[in-house]
């Protein structure tokens, strides 16, 4: 009697896992294996056939001057991104955590961006750069506020970094907040006690305790910044002259603007490594953080 | 001295936090303003403050555009996709958290979706598109799909570390009270994940109801299927001569999660932390 129950209730767990498993399989496993094999062949994405030719388009991707730009730009924002969030957020969410009156109304405000479409905010910051820039460099006269920064080779990508950050810092600061509170705060009056001042306090007490939260938002934000394609898309689409090409936007380009499929999915895979390989560097990095504190 | 200093250090902080919200305001306020001016009065003067009630930009879009129909679609998607996370997702973590430690199986797939988190959109994207058309899915109920399906790697590895930590004696004596173990799943433990499932379901909710590269790749060529980003990038593509229309249709498009966040800002904030600052 009990033996059957027992594995009546295997069966039932068992059944459990398959509507998301056989989901899984046949929208992620099935088409990853099929990008794989198309990675292969010179298949345009429209015509009928295609060839099979090796690893040609991986050779190719390494000799691509595009696609090596792509990839600068994106480590270039990755990192820019990823340490402008933590320092920002962190900054903002020392300041929300203390005693300040109106805390309720700015944590509300910090938060706000959270919630809006990627898409929203950069086409609203789009026509900001488009009408406001001109305004400040009238009033200023200074160079850099002659036009939309959108519409600088040089300048495009900074401002394509503020609005993510704009955006990006909002869920970091509320979970930050939180990570805060959980910091004993009789912690904090020993070591003033012992003699010790603000900076060794924020050193040795709260960065150990807000390390897991930490830990988040790095492995977020680099990942965020590896894959940029919304902001982009909607501000720049990667132009002016090609200086916003991110490699999702190279990718997407690619498959559906140049006809070239099989090249773009060979360049997906190549992508795919990268991140890997950041993101367990990333963990590592944390991870033994972690320990050493 | 320590007082001139605490004195000192709450300045600082009143002044970053006063800068910080203001820079987080300016585009909602210049949203708001453009979307009740004529293009003749944002030209004069783009700060200042509408001198009268206009209201034909918010005409122009939902006469032009169809803004409800778009509006219907986010709202059926996302809803359609969070229900379905709600079951399928909380299912199979808890027959993977209970029965990892005892089966290959459930290793295996675990390892195996948990592994999907770092697998970037782009890899997919391109042979998603062509897979979704082969299967006659690049509708909105593929969208539904893919969405359910991407948000599982995540919720799942969150919610199988959070049942781990669940003890198991109220199942067991439940079963002892007679419970099968669909009832004991749908009575005692549902109720008990209810801080980390409100935790998946606040950040899918706003993940999909904001996704715009999905819809961009399933359902760009179906204007009648567009959810609201879709809407508002092929809506400033259309009209982008008229600005002041634009951002009445970014003040639209903002007003639904607008109302959400006032009315239940403290459960979406305390859905986000209860679970992400406990692992």
């Amino acid at each position: 009697m009990k033996k059957s129950k027992v594995l009546n209730r295997n069966h039932i767990l068992f059944l459990f896992t398959l509507p998301i498993l056989i989901m899984y399989c046949v929208f992620f496993i099935i088409p990853l294996l099929m990008g794989m094999k198309n990675s292969f062949t010179d298949w345009s994405g429209t015509s009928p056939d295609y060839n099979f030719i090796g690893i040609k388009n991986y050779i190719d991707i390494f000799q691509d001057e595009r696609f090596r730009n792509a990839l600068i730009f994106n480590f270039k924002y990755t990192i820019l991104l990823t340490v402008g969030t933590v320092i920002i957020s962190l900054i903002i969410a020392i300041v929300l955590n203390q005693k300040i009156r109106g805390r309720g109304f700015f944590r509300s405000v910090f938060f706000l961006p959270a919630i809006l479409s990627l898409v929203t905010v950069g086409l609203i910051w789009n026509e900001l750069f488009y009408r406001v820039i001109p305004l400040i460099g009238e009033a200023t006269g200074w160079g850099l506020f002659e036009s939309s920064w959108l519409g600088s080779p040089k300048l495009a990508m900074y401002a394509i970094l503020l609005v993510n950050l704009w955006q990006g810092c909002a869920t970091p600061i509320v979970l930050l907040i939180a990570g805060l509170q959980s910091v004993p705060q009789d912690l904090y009056e020993a070591a003033a006690i012992d003699g010790a001042n603000a900076w060794q306090r924020f050193k040795s007490i709260t960065i150990p305790y807000l390390i897991p939260v930490l830990n988040i938002v790095i492995v977020t934000s680099v990942k965020g910044g590896l894959t940029t394609f919304d902001y982009i898309k909607a501000m720049t689409d990667g132009g002016p002259m090609q200086s916003t090409e991110s490699v999702g936007i190279l990718i997407y380009n690619h498959a559906m603007q140049e006809g070239r499929f099989g090249y773009s999915v060979a360049e997906s895979m190549i992508l795919f490594l990268i991140i890997a390989l950041v993101s367990v560097v990333t963990m590592r990095m944390t991870e033994n953080k972690k320990v050493g504190d | 001295m320590t007082k001139n200093k605490n004195i000192l250090g709450r300045g600082v902080s009143y002044l970053i936090a006063a800068v910080g919200a203001l820079v987080i305001l300016l585009p909602f306020y210049v949203t708001v303003i453009t979307a009740f001016k004529t293009p003749e009065q944002s030209a004069k003067n783009f700060f200042s403050f509408p001198t009268g009630l206009y209201l034909d930009n918010f005409k122009s879009v939902f006469e032009k555009a169809g803004y409800f129909k778009y509006f219907m679609n986010s709202v059926i998607v996302t809803v359609s996709s969070l229900i379905l996370i709600y079951i399928l997702v909380t299912m199979i973590s808890y027959a993977i958290a209970r029965s990892m430690r005892r089966s290959g199986y459930y290793k295996v797939i675990y390892g195996l979706i948990v592994l999907g988190m770092f697998v970037p959109f782009q890899v997919i994207m391109v042979p998603l598109v062509q897979f979704m058309g082969g299967l006659g899915l690049s509708n909105k109920f593929g969208l539904i799909l893919l969405h359910v399906t991407y948000a599982a790697m995540q919720a799942v590895f969150l919610l199988v570390n959070y049942i781990r930590n669940v003890p198991e004696d109220l199942e067991e004596a439940a079963y002892i009270d007679g419970c099968t173990t669909v009832q004991a799943y749908v009575k005692i433990v549902l109720p008990l994940l209810k801080p980390m499932t409100s935790t998946v379901l606040v950040l899918n909710a706003l993940w999909i109801w904001n996704d715009f590269q999905m819809p961009l790749m399933i359902l760009n060529k179906l204007p009648e299927t567009w959810t609201l980003p879709l809407f508002q990038y092929n809506f400033k593509s259309q009209y982008s001569f008229d600005y002041n229309m634009a951002f009445a249709s970014y003040l639209i498009a903002m007003i639904p999660v607008l109302i959400a966040y006032i009315c239940a800002q403290k459960h979406i904030v305390a859905g986000l932390t209860a679970g992400a600052v406990k692992s």
